[in-house]
């Protein structure tokens, strides 16, 4: 519906707009002026696409978590049994846990480091441009080649193992991708990795917006740099944080390339996400229906933190 | 005047939009619902037939259902094949989504039973699969009827016979002292190789096709040698995996193999491409993998020769047992508009010649004349004697009736090696998985 009002709503100020125009004054026929240019009705084949591609679709699948439909053939009504079996199975709520802690993790870690980079090279440093570049690189950079990359780094004959060897800690040298303890931290590096350009763009742009002359205010009137920073730039980026936030935990929760790729949720589920878990049971195992339950949970999930996560980051508490 | 013309323009605009808008969303809902054709190729007039092939591929060598099928374009002129290969790990859910979307090739390769995602039974139940004629079932291996089709009639052609047992870089064997001939021995080989920095075993841990492979050639001698109907007790529900000694004793071998240090190190991370290094190289000795992968390693390994062997036995030599099955098979697409071509590729392939040819293709061997076949002096000479003793069963996951189950075995197995999981955990998620 929102698709629907919006066109209806930006076609109904037009006209208005129209009169503050200079010049278009009186000579502006009040309905049939140049300036009234829609019809809601304009929209409707942006509408039947998103309504077929997202809603259609999504309901379909949907409507799969209720069977026990295999993926081909026949298929039988099963009611809830597919989420009965989601929540007494181990496995599963082992790969929730998994996606909660990479999800909050990955947020926590990467915006800490976004935000400090974004400070770092806010003002200032000459090299800046160059740095920035380099560190916002691996949003870039594809998630399932720079993943391959850091499987070969975690390999046990890898770069990161010879090094431990070579400074003579070389007992420390472990399988980090297989190592049950180990495996979850070393996708946490990654995915931290790969999202702190993504925080520290965002927070470079909120940081744009805090005005020079307050900071220098408030260091004239004593206040140290952590002061200045707490009471002063954080206030002014709350809206930044708020969207690198969200969008993390978004991001977080629905994480699967690098981790197909460096674990495949190994060892023995030990990385197992739900997003790796609704692909293996819809197309691996052949359990569409399960792998549809899951989804749907998943989805519920992103929906109630995002929400969560909006409602306590945002500015104004009237919004 | 200006403004009228415009207002006349943007009425013409209006009759337009007005068309376009109706024309989209009725465009975009055919395309949806489906009406795209299939992209399966079709017969000509004048003589000529052509049809499509699906096959896996996983490493860069040509395929061998692709030199089959180029030979029989050699042999008859009048007949193109269109190839589709596609990555091994994508195959089964490529081929599913084809079939059920109506696009899939005409020919497409399959694995009889139902016990992985381009198995032969859940894909001609869903009846996506056409019934094939004589020359097909008398190529179904003997005991494997039940998972080349049900009620009498036939869903696939096996092109060979895989064993499944160790492949074994037999020039690194030598230079160990020669190839341990019971489970004792194996131990202790074990050890004195991992003193020297090399491993009998190399194992891709972190690939749960291969820790499975090892578990049901651990399982060979321990289960299917002395009860080779155990899966039917098992469909029958007279017995569980967790309640089988023989299952207990595979998978607790797989910790006595870990502290007797027979794998590489690392093993729990490992993948393919460490046993291909491992057994190229002459630092790991043998490795659990499907036979025919003798004659790649060994044209990779230049100098070194390569064979397939049992796992020995912990009950001495003359107890092991083989697993040697059809896991490969061209199926013909129900909904093929080229039938007649497809069939007569299939009896063309049914051929002992063929049979022969493909499995010399492949390092395997022949579907057909097995009785005859000379095992001496070639890659096979290991084995020849279990297999004329009739000492083999088929790969057992064939017949599991999911692949959940093969699944919780494989990924329970890293799990025994990386300390996460015991026997009976693992064996119990696969009592589970089989009644899902």
């Amino acid at each position: 519906m929102t698709a629907t009002m919006q066109p209806k709503s930006e076609a109904a100020e037009a006209p208005r707009r129209g009169k503050r125009t200079p010049g278009a004054g009186e000579n502006t026929r009040p309905r049939r002026g140049p300036m009234q240019f829609g019809h809601w009705w304009w929209a409707l084949p942006g509408i039947a696409l998103v309504f077929a591609i997202h809603y259609v679709a999504t309901g379909i699948g949907g409507f799969f978590a209720f069977t026990n439909w295999t993926g081909i053939g026949s298929f039988k009504i099963t009611g809830l049994a597919n989420f009965e079996a989601i929540f007494k199975d181990p496995t599963k709520l082992g790969a929730l846990s998994n996606t909660l802690f990479l999800a909050f993790g990955s947020v926590l870690l990467g915006n800490i480091a976004g935000l400090v980079i974004a400070l770092g090279l806010n003002r200032v440093l000459k090299t800046r441009y160059i740095l920035r570049t380099l560190f916002f690189m691996p949003v870039v950079l594809s998630p399932l080649a720079t993943a391959y990359i850091w499987k070969y780094i975690f390999d046990f004959d890898g770069p990161l193992n010879a090094f431990l060897a070579a400074i003579g800690a070389g007992d420390q040298a472990k399988p980090w991708l297989a190592d049950p303890q180990w495996a979850i931290w070393t996708v946490l590096v990654v995915l931290v990795w790969s999202s702190t350009g993504f925080a520290m763009v965002i927070f470079m742009a909120g940081l744009a917006g805090v005005p020079v002359e307050v900071e220098e205010a408030a260091a004239i009137d004593g206040a140290n740099l952590w002061q200045r920073f707490r009471n002063v730039t954080l206030p002014a980026i709350r809206p930044a944080v708020a969207i690198a936030t969200t969008l993390g935990i978004v991001q977080g929760l629905r994480v699967f390339d690098p981790i197909m790729a460096l674990t495949g949720g190994g060892p023995a589920g030990a990385t197992e996400t739900l997003a790796t878990q609704v692909y293996k049971q819809a197309f691996a195992l052949g359990n569409f229906g399960g792998g549809a339950a899951l989804a749907l949970v998943l989805a519920a999930i992103i929906l109630i933190f995002a929400v969560l996560q909006q409602r306590l980051t945002r500015s104004n508490p009237e919004d | 005047m200006k403004s009228e013309r415009l207002d006349m323009t943007q009425h013409r605009r209006y009759s337009g939009l007005k068309v376009g808008a109706l024309a989209v969303p009725t465009v975009a809902a055919l395309i949806l619902t489906g009406c795209s054709a299939s992209t399966g190729s079709s017969s000509s007039s004048g003589g000529s037939q052509e049809f499509s092939l699906s096959f896996a591929t996983s490493n860069t060598m040509e395929s061998p259902f692709q030199v089959l099928a180029e030979n029989y374009m050699k042999s008859h002129p009048n007949v193109k094949i269109t190839f589709n290969p596609q990555p091994n790990d994508s195959y089964d859910q490529t081929l599913r989504t084809q079939l059920q979307a109506g696009n899939a090739s005409d020919v497409v390769v399959t694995s009889p039973g139902s016990g992985t995602g381009r198995s032969i039974l859940p894909l001609a139940q869903a009846g996506f699969l056409e019934p094939l004629d004589d020359a097909a079932k008398k190529l179904v291996p003997e005991g494997s009827t039940s998972t080349f089709g049900s009620d009498g009639k036939v869903y696939g052609q096996a092109t060979e016979i895989t064993i499944s047992a160790l492949v074994s870089n037999e020039t690194a064997a030598a230079a160990a002292g020669g190839f341990p001939a019971d489970f004792s021995s194996l131990q202790q080989q074990c050890k004195a190789l991992e003193s020297s920095g090399k491993s009998l075993f190399a194992l891709a841990g972190a690939a749960p096709p291969n820790t499975g492979l090892m578990a049901m050639s651990l399982a060979a001698s321990r289960v299917y040698a002395e009860d080779p109907k155990w899966n039917d007790k098992r469909a029958a529900k007279e017995t569980t995996f967790a309640g089988s000694d023989g299952w207990k004793s595979a998978l607790e071998a797989v910790n006595t193999l870990k502290d007797a240090g027979c794998f590489q190190k690392g093993a729990a991370g490992g993948g393919f491409d460490a046993i291909t290094k491992g057994l190229a190289s002459g630092t790991s000795v043998s490795g659990f993998i499907p036979a025919p992968s003798w004659k790649q390693l060994q044209s990779a390994a230049g100098g070194s020769q390569f064979a397939v062997r049992p796992l020995p036995a912990e009950q001495g030599s003359g107890k092991s047992y083989l697993f040697a099955s059809a896991n490969y098979a061209f199926s013909i697409n129900a909904a093929s508009k080229n039938k007649d071509a497809a069939k007569a590729f299939l009896d063309w392939a049914a051929q002992p010649e063929q049979t022969k040819a493909f499995a010399e293709i492949d390092g395997a061997l022949p579907v057909s004349g097995l009785d005859t076949y000379d095992f001496d002096g070639g890659a096979y000479k290991n084995v020849g004697a279990l297999i004329k003793d009739g000492k083999y069963g088929p790969l057992p996951n064939i017949q599991w009736p999911n692949s959940a189950v093969y699944d919780a075995l494989a990924t329970g197995v890293q799990g025994i090696i990386t300390g996460q999981k015991s026997p009976d955990q693992v064996l119990q998620a696969m009592d589970a998985a089989w009644g899902q």
